[in-house]
């Protein structure tokens, strides 16, 4: 930006220093502001880790500190997936807590003894300093002007669409694997540019490395594969394209093996199936120009042809076979539906309950990208004008992460690079030529053919694009330039305000606390969570197990320390849905079931009185649906709607619904809180009944201050051998009928 | 020929037989009904012939409204598949060890039973357990299967009825036919698409290799699929909705929703804010006459700001603590 004025000031040799001095300057203030802006939940509330999966990550990571590295290697957990267990070293990415690990160590050892937990907190913003700066680097590959560079690093490094996977405490695999996909995606245009094997194993290395890391390294897997399939149907294969991509396939496969989660996946999934066919292409390409180098006969050339085509026919005749007959595996459901958008709706409503695998909707992508998403085609149209190797890559990449980034909410982190690269792309083409001070002359007759070098290079490129067919004048008024500049500025000062206030307001919370305002305008800290789950930590034995809904299941593992059903791995689904069909059932229908699981506390999450929305009532439908998907016959998804298809908890509500376990322990002394009568739900602003629950077989154990956390304790078996139902209503002087037990006697008397 | 009028005379009897064999068994009756069509078609006098009470054969019914009036698209989508259904059924079950029977009932045909159902919606399916014999019930009451999920394929109604069935009965699988017409015309198009692509590739390969129509169809796609347009797809958004007040609401409220013709002014928007932007980058750099160029910066630049502003301005409009805003709008 800056340093496109001060051309004229310096001579070229210090210019050139100054202007690396000044790059060097600005891309550490980029990597500062990139840092900082991601600290407003530090300073707001404390450093603490986010949301659920990182809860995991962190107990991961200390489990590695501690115990060291082959230990986590083999870590088989048994206190998830209560009584199955979980085999956690194989069933994870490791890159992540590897990363803490190595920092944790190196720190120590240049003794600087720092907590683990902070290492974890300031890792994700600490690595968006690096994708800055990878950002920067991939852009310059793209475009000569090194503007474009710092500008799409000064975008990557405040966009709200990458904050919101990376403030500090959001200690996801994201963290470091969005770096790690700009940076391969940076070593791969490196190595293809120069056709060096060198630059190709580089991409394999930090290829595997984001498949240690990331489940998206498939986006990887798949998008080189497509590069340089594009690149061949437009009859630009060349040496350097084969060079790097099979050092890239080979080094790179072989590298993702070495992961145990991934193992023999490469070579028998269908997500990796184009990669290993654009393998066996290029080599059917490469041999075919050797041989058409050496023989000219135009016949053999044409039969040669028909050869590859034939051969690519076959080999992907057979790849179907092989999937219909099964020794590939198909798509898995997860990636499957990215294209059939409706299957996972029918067949696994676990990835649809996901509120992050939902499609995108248009405010989302303004949200997250601003003014870049209308600067984001225009830059696409610019790579058009030359179309290099490396420029087709955008345009592949950016209709791609488009459509993804519109199908799931998630995939928009997967957008948000191209976005940047192309849109810095564009504003620095603006920018450029407005702020050129050098103004042409203004002879309107000779202007159009004077330049005779640029009208020969326009008849060079034949097919460029209809608007850049006419030779670059260049802009006469200084009033034009000032109007852009002057408008540019604005827009840019706008981005940075969209960008401070959507990391503020939006994705600055860490979830487990939960931050309102008072009518005074001061902050009030809710921090129901962690007093619920430090209170399953010093009340209850170490291996009480708790049963909840999945949503909860790393928390509870990572704060409260205490043995789990289920949890966010859900990586059994019968498990899950055995949970769901004891929280939608009558009583007597889950107490067995919470026997036989030997659960000692029921957790449930409860916003009613706090106008919370995200707890467990509403979240109802899912566990009901998935429970349904494995006893149709126990549990039905109709009978929780009234007749009219609402979805009440008020009186109205349906006699399933009110005698569900997850209903009755929601309201459970609700109504005691209020005058009689006036119990209010806040959610769903619904007037209670009068009357509320009762519980049988389990007891309340405790309620969080603001009531959004309820635990309920199991009860033991009755010591007179009663059931629970009989037993509450002895205790509550009813008297037992037992009319049928009378008979008895009297009849054997008249005998 | 004498000796054949005997033969045919002698014949008679038999045929009296054959006429005579329905008044038999009510299931063998109605099986054989059902044996060409897999379902029996029922009306108000044999839908309760057919589920009289004591009765040893289990049965499932669609009470099905197929007539054009009551606009029932559900139902003519699935008579198909239940009539399917019911004739793999009867073909998988040759010596008839299921007892069960399908059963068809239209709303035309069976008023009567639809009233004393008390039946306000269709399709529906009852299934009707045996009352007497080895796979008999207590309970009399038909279950009910509503379709709240949407069409259904037969292979879903399979399992259904599989699950009321008692374990050790045999399930016919569903059988689809080959559907020889598609294989047919589905050769036929693609070897034609070959010969037109071998006949037309002179002329086609210039327009494949056309670098601006590229630049149009990834631009289109970025432009769809960035303004929403796959939500629209996956949830079924309405086109657009009315404001309660006779008018036409354009923008939906709420942060996570929209209208499809919303997503389409918000596509039209980014569009020429992009255009905008490559004019200004590209096309007034190369204006040769210096006034022509004056003017087009002011009018790409006015054309900017008013619809940035104007994007800012919707932007506002469905997020509701949105503080930022530009000039006109």
């Amino acid at each position: 930006m800056a340093v496109a004025e001060s051309e004229s000031v310096f001579t070229p040799a210090t210019s050139r220093n100054t202007r690396g001095m000044l790059r060097v300057i600005i891309l550490a203030l980029i990597a500062a502001a990139a840092v900082s802006s991601r600290l407003f939940s530090v300073i707001r509330f404390e450093s603490i880790i986010h949301e659920f999966d990182p809860w995991f990550n962190f107990r991961a990571t200390k489990y590695l500190v501690q115990n060291g590295f082959y230990s986590f290697w083999d870590w088989f957990d048994d206190r998830t997936w209560h009584p199955l267990g979980r085999v956690t070293g194989g069933t994870l990415y490791p890159g992540l807590m590897v990363t803490s690990g190595v920092i944790y160590h190196a720190l120590r050892f240049l003794t600087l003894p720092v907590d683990i937990r902070n290492i974890c907190v300031l890792l994700a913003p600490g690595f968006s300093g690096l994708t800055a700066l990878a950002t920067y680097l991939l852009t310059s590959e793209m475009v000569t002007s090194p503007s474009a560079g710092l500008l799409a690093a000064a975008f990557m490094g405040i966009t709200p669409g990458y904050i919101s996977r990376s403030v500090a405490g959001s200690y996801d695999n994201e963290a470091i694997a969005i770096f790690l996909l700009v940076f391969t995606f940076f070593l791969w245009i490196k190595a293809v540019k120069n056709g060096s094997m060198f630059w190709g194993a580089l991409t394999a290395l930090f290829y595997g490395y984001m498949v240690s890391a990331w489940g998206g390294y498939v986006f990887i897997t798949n998008l080189l594969p497509l590069h340089a399939f594009v690149l061949i149907c437009m009859g630009r294969y060349s040496a350097r394209l084969y060079v790097s991509y099979t050092s890239w396939y080979a080094l790179g496969t072989l590298a993702s093996m070495q992961i145990p989660f991934v193992g023999f996946l490469p070579i028998r999934s269908s997500e990796h199936m184009s990669s290993l066919g654009v393998f066996g292409l290029i080599q059917l390409v490469a041999f075919v120009d050797y041989v058409r180098a050496q023989l000219p006969s135009k016949q053999f050339q044409t039969l040669l042809r028909a050869i590859v085509l034939f051969v690519f026919v076959v080999a992907f005749g057979g790849l179907v076979l092989l999937t219909v007959s099964g020794v590939i595996a198909p798509w898995t459901g997860r990636f499957y539906s990215l294209w059939d958008t409706g299957y996972a709706k029918i067949h696994i409503p676990i990835i649809a309950s996901v509120s992050e695998h939902q499609p995108t909707a248009w405010p989302a992508f303004f949200f997250d990208l601003s003014m870049m998403i209308w600067l984001f085609p225009a830059g696409v149209y610019m790579c058009f004008k030359r179309l290099t190797d490396e420029q087709v890559f955008i345009v592949i990449y950016a209709v791609l992460a488009s459509y993804f980034a519109g199908v799931m909410v998630r995939l928009m982190l997967t957008l948000t690079p191209i976005v940047c690269v192309a849109s810095a792309m564009a504003f620095s083409q603006i920018l450029d030529t407005y702020l050129d001070t050098k103004t042409p002359k203004v002879d309107s007759k000779e202007t159009g053919s004077s330049d005779a070098a640029k009208v020969a290079a326009a008849a060079v490129l034949p097919d460029g694009l209809r608007s850049t067919r006419k030779p670059v004048v260049g802009i006469y008024s200084y009033a034009s330039k000032l109007t852009v500049v002057g408008a540019s500025a604005v827009y840019l000062l706008l981005f940075v305000l969209h960008c401070t206030w959507v990391t503020s307001n939006a994705y600055s919370s860490p979830s487990v606390v939960l931050a309102s305002r008072l009518p005074d305008g001061s902050q009030h800290i809710i921090d129901d969570y962690r007093e619920a789950y430090y209170w399953l930590r010093q009340n209850t034995p170490d291996n009480a197990k708790i049963m909840s809904w999945w949503d909860y299941g790393y928390q509870i593992g990572g704060m409260a320390d205490r043995p789990t059903l289920v949890d966010n791995n859900t990586w059994n689904n019968t498990h899950i849905a055995t949970v769901g069909k004891a929280m939608s059932s009558r009583e007597e229908v889950s107490y067995p079931i919470m026997r036989q699981h030997e659960v000692d506390y029921v957790l449930v999450v409860f916003g009613g009185l706090l106008g919370y929305s995200g707890d467990d009532i509403n979240k109802f439908l899912w566990m009901v649906r998935i429970a349904e998907g494995i006893w149709p016959e126990e549990v039905k998804e109709r009978n929780f709607f009234t007749p009219r298809g609402e979805y009440r908890v008020d009186e109205e509500a349906t006699p399933t619904m009110k005698n569900s376990l997850m209903y009755k322990m929601s309201y459970y002394n609700y109504n005691s809180l209020f005058p009689a009568g006036q119990a209010q739900d806040r959610v769903r602003g619904a007037r209670l009944p009068a009357q509320g629950p009762e519980l049988s077989t389990i007891e309340e154990a405790f309620t969080s201050e603001n009531w959004i956390i309820r635990i309920y304790k199991v009860k033991d078996l009755d010591n007179f051998g009663r059931d629970h139902q009989s037993a509450t209503s002895f205790e509550k002087g009813h008297k037992k009928k037992r009319t049928a037990k009378r008979k008895g006697p009297r009849v054997l008397r008249v005998d | 020929m004498r000796w054949l009028q005997i033969l045919t005379a002698s014949l008679l009897p038999f045929t009296a037989l054959a006429a005579k064999k329905p008044s038999g068994d009510r299931f063998n009756d109605f099986r054989a009904k059902s044996l060409s069509t897999g379902t029996v078609k029922l009306d108000d006098v044999s839908y309760s012939k057919f589920t009289k009470a004591p009765r040893d054969y289990a049965v499932a019914v669609l009470l099905t409204a197929m007539d054009t009036r009551f606009g029932c698209v559900l139902c003519r989508e699935f008579q198909p598949e239940w009539d399917l259904l019911g004739k793999s059924w009867v073909k998988g079950d040759k010596n008839a060890d299921t007892r069960l029977l399908f059963g068809t009932l239209d709303f035309i045909d069976g008023k009567s039973t639809f009233q004393s159902l008390m039946l306000q919606t269709a399709p529906i399916i009852l299934y009707f357990h045996p009352t007497i014999g080895p796979n008999a019930r207590v309970d009399t009451q038909p279950i009910r299967f509503d379709f709240t999920n949407g069409p259904q394929s037969a292979e879903q109604i399979h399992a259904w009825i599989s699950r009321q069935l008692p374990a050790d009965v045999p399930k016919p699988a569903v059988s689809r036919p080959i559907n020889y017409v598609k294989i047919v015309s589905v050769t036929t198009g693609v070897l034609g698409v070959i010969t037109f692509l071998a006949v037309a590739s002179p002329y086609l390969v210039p327009v494949l290799q056309n670098r601006n129509i590229w630049a149009a169809i990834s631009l289109i796609a970025v432009l769809l699929f960035t303004s929403g347009h796959m939500f629209n797809h996956i949830r079924k958004t309405p086109y657009v909705a009315g404001d309660g007040k006779g008018g036409i609401s354009y923008f939906a409220g709420g942060f996570s929703n929209q209208f499809g013709l919303e997503s389409q002014i918000v596509a039209a928007i980014y569009g020429v804010l992009s255009f905008a932007t490559i004019s200004l980058a590209f096309k007034v750099p190369r204006i040769a006459d210096a006034r022509a160029q004056q003017f087009a910066v002011f009018l790409w630049s006015g054309v900017l700001l008013c619809m940035y502003s104007f994007l800012l301005s919707v932007f506002r409009q469905k997020n509701g603590g949105y503080t930022f805003w530009l000039p006109p709008f």
